[in-house]
């Protein structure tokens, strides 16, 4: 370090000013949101002197655990079925040369395209096929919508894995499969952990599919759920508020654990 | 792109069919491990997007068979005045949007590329936005901007002595969707932009040092052009994910107050889901997918000539 002690010191202390502005802002609204949601409505204090659970009591008293239930067994489901393929077709684009695998740059382009232009036949598309109006059509399109990204990614992972383990294997005997299952997928593990985690949390954020294919609450998930209150309750903020935290809890939580994979897995997914 | 080893195989001449047997033998694993995806894409977003250019072809009316109208839909579209009013609301969304998330990005990218203590946990508080769910990171935004009990607007109506209804005016809604899509979109280019910062060799700015550079003309001259590939694919990305957004801006304003702040996603979404207009849909679906491809190609086009030059 050549610049003098005082200009570094007047250079670190304004990154932590820059550091705790930003903090602020990003922080706040989420603070003032849980407040909301445990204040009674009308009580505008920063630190409300009661705290109630009234509106989280109201909320489920409303039958808003069926829109929770119904979030995870979308995002789940939607993960369980986007895995597997995306594992394979990562795979095959990793490892094999075959006619045709040029046209895979088109997975790069498809989730820039907007979803909810397709929505529109889409909708005309689930009713033929008897499933609109159920979780099916929601899970169906989620795995859809978010294949071409997962593959992508998981490709990426693929690639970075030193074909020399896999071919000393094949050598030996062994099945391409079993290359698959027992030396590649293992190897990509860190990988996977970060597009399963990638992919939950866009499934469970998702209101889009479930707003666009069911028509009855009791079949929405919790944000399509909350869109719905937005829109009835006016201004009842502590009982939306309320939703608004139980929808924030799940991606928050997993995300603060397993950040560190999933921060390395985006980045490393986008660089290649 | 693809991969690095190039097809060893030469064919050998044979007639076509056993040539095509033979390949497809050679390659079958590899198409038996694509087969699920490319169904899936094929059936669910293919077929969906030929039908989509067929229904904006038709009028489509709730309870009456389905008329073939040529291009009479994209007409409707551009000589109308509401349409043009959403082309409108959605440039000034992107660039404000633009406006306001790209040098906070690049703040926060400098802010936790820097090698200061505890700047993990920093990294992972600046990524907060980028997880929630638009719906609710809307909802958190008309909680703090109410008229009456917003903690925001009292802060202000204090300060300035007069109340404010920023969703009842036009400025004051475009203002509030900017901002909350700017608060949203700003992580994830902040992540990209602070890879490329991270993956700039120190030598440079030893070197740069020793020639005296300050502060100013480090970051001018060596961390600003070594970013501008991850910059451009950052902007890029929040582009078009602005372009395309319907959800944050229709929990905030529903496109009010008159078609203010009714961008494209959001006329879209409302033809669709609450007027079922499906074939005057489609048109602005199509639109909508040609608006996303443009902004793709002025980039790669930008992107290129810097290459070039």
């Amino acid at each position: 370090m050549t610049t003098s002690p005082s200009m570094s010191r007047a250079r670190f202390i304004f990154g932590w000013l820059g550091i705790l502005f930003v903090i602020v802002i990003i922080v706040f609204p989420v603070y003032w949101g849980v407040r909301t949601s445990l204040a009674p409505n009308g009580n505008l204090g920063f630190f409300p002197a009661e705290l109630t659970s009234e509106h989280y009591e109201g909320l489920f008293a409303g039958g808003f655990f069926r829109n929770v239930q119904n979030s995870l067994i979308v995002s789940l489901s939607t993960i369980f079925f986007t895995l597997p393929i995306a594992v394979l077709a990562g795979y095959a684009l990793a490892r094999f040369d075959f006619p045709g695998k040029r046209y895979s740059a088109v997975l790069l382009v498809l989730p820039l395209l907007p979803a909810i232009a397709v929505l529109v036949p889409l909708i005309l598309y689930m009713r033929g096929l008897g499933i609109y109006n159920t979780l099916y059509s929601v899970i169906l399109a989620g795995t859809v919508f978010s294949l071409p990204y997962c593959t992508w990614m998981i490709r990426g992972f693929m690639l970075s894995i030193p074909r020399e383990i896999e071919e000393a294997a094949l050598i030996d005997g062994c099945g391409a499969f079993r290359a698959l299952f027992t030396i590649a997928i293992p190897l990509a593990a860190p990988g996977l952990i970060s597009v399963a985690i990638f992919t939950l949390i866009s499934a469970w954020n998702n209101y889009l599919f479930s707003f666009a294919f069911t028509t009855k609450r009791d079949l929405q998930v919790v944000p399509a759920a909350l869109l719905g209150f937005i829109q009835a309750w006016g201004t009842n903020y502590g009982g939306m508020n309320a939703a608004a935290v139980v929808a924030i809890l799940p991606p928050l939580t997993f995300f603060l654990i397993f950040q560190k994979w999933f921060v390395q897995g985006i980045l490393a997914g986008s660089s290649k | 792109m693809s991969s690095a080893s190039a097809p060893i195989s030469s064919y050998p001449r044979a007639s076509l069919s056993k040539r095509v047997w033979s390949g497809l033998r050679r390659n079958a694993l590899a198409y038996a491990l694509m087969f699920p995806l490319v169904f899936l894409l094929v059936a669910f977003l293919f077929v969906p997007f030929v039908s989509l250019i067929y229904y904006a072809m038709q009028r489509t009316d709730p309870g009456m068979p389905d008329v073939f109208v040529g291009l009479k839909n994209f007409e409707i579209l551009i000589r109308e005045d509401r349409f043009r009013q959403n082309l409108t609301a959605t440039l000034v969304y992107l660039v404000g949007v633009l406006a306001i998330s790209v040098p906070m990005a690049y703040f926060a990218a400098l802010l936790i590329s820097s090698s200061r203590k505890g700047v993990g946990v920093v990294r992972t508080i600046f990524l907060i936005p980028w997880v929630l769910a638009p719906v609710v990171t809307a909802l958190l935004f008309r909680t703090m901007l109410d008229p009456q009990s917003g903690p925001i607007t009292i802060a202000l109506s204090a300060l300035f002595g007069r109340p404010f209804y920023l969703t009842l005016t036009e400025e004051g809604s475009r203002l509030l969707i900017i901002l909350h899509s700017a608060w949203r979109s700003f992580p994830l280019m902040m992540l990209l932009i602070a890879a490329g910062i991270t993956s700039i060799p120190l030598e440079l700015y030893e070197a740069a040092k020793v020639d005296g550079a300050g502060w100013w003309h480090q970051f001018r001259y060596i961390t600003l052009p070594l970013t501008r590939v991850p910059l451009f694919s950052a902007v890029l990305l929040i582009s078009v994910f602005t372009i395309q957004d319907a959800e944050g801006v229709y929990a905030l304003t529903q496109g009010g107050p008159g078609y203010g702040t009714e961008v494209t996603g959001v006329r879209l979404f409302k033809e669709a889901f609450l007027y079922f207009n499906i074939g005057f849909a489609s048109s602005i679906g199509i639109a909508l997918i040609s608006l996303s491809i443009l902004v793709m190609f002025i980039y790669n086009r930008i992107l290129g000539q810097g290459e070039r030059a």
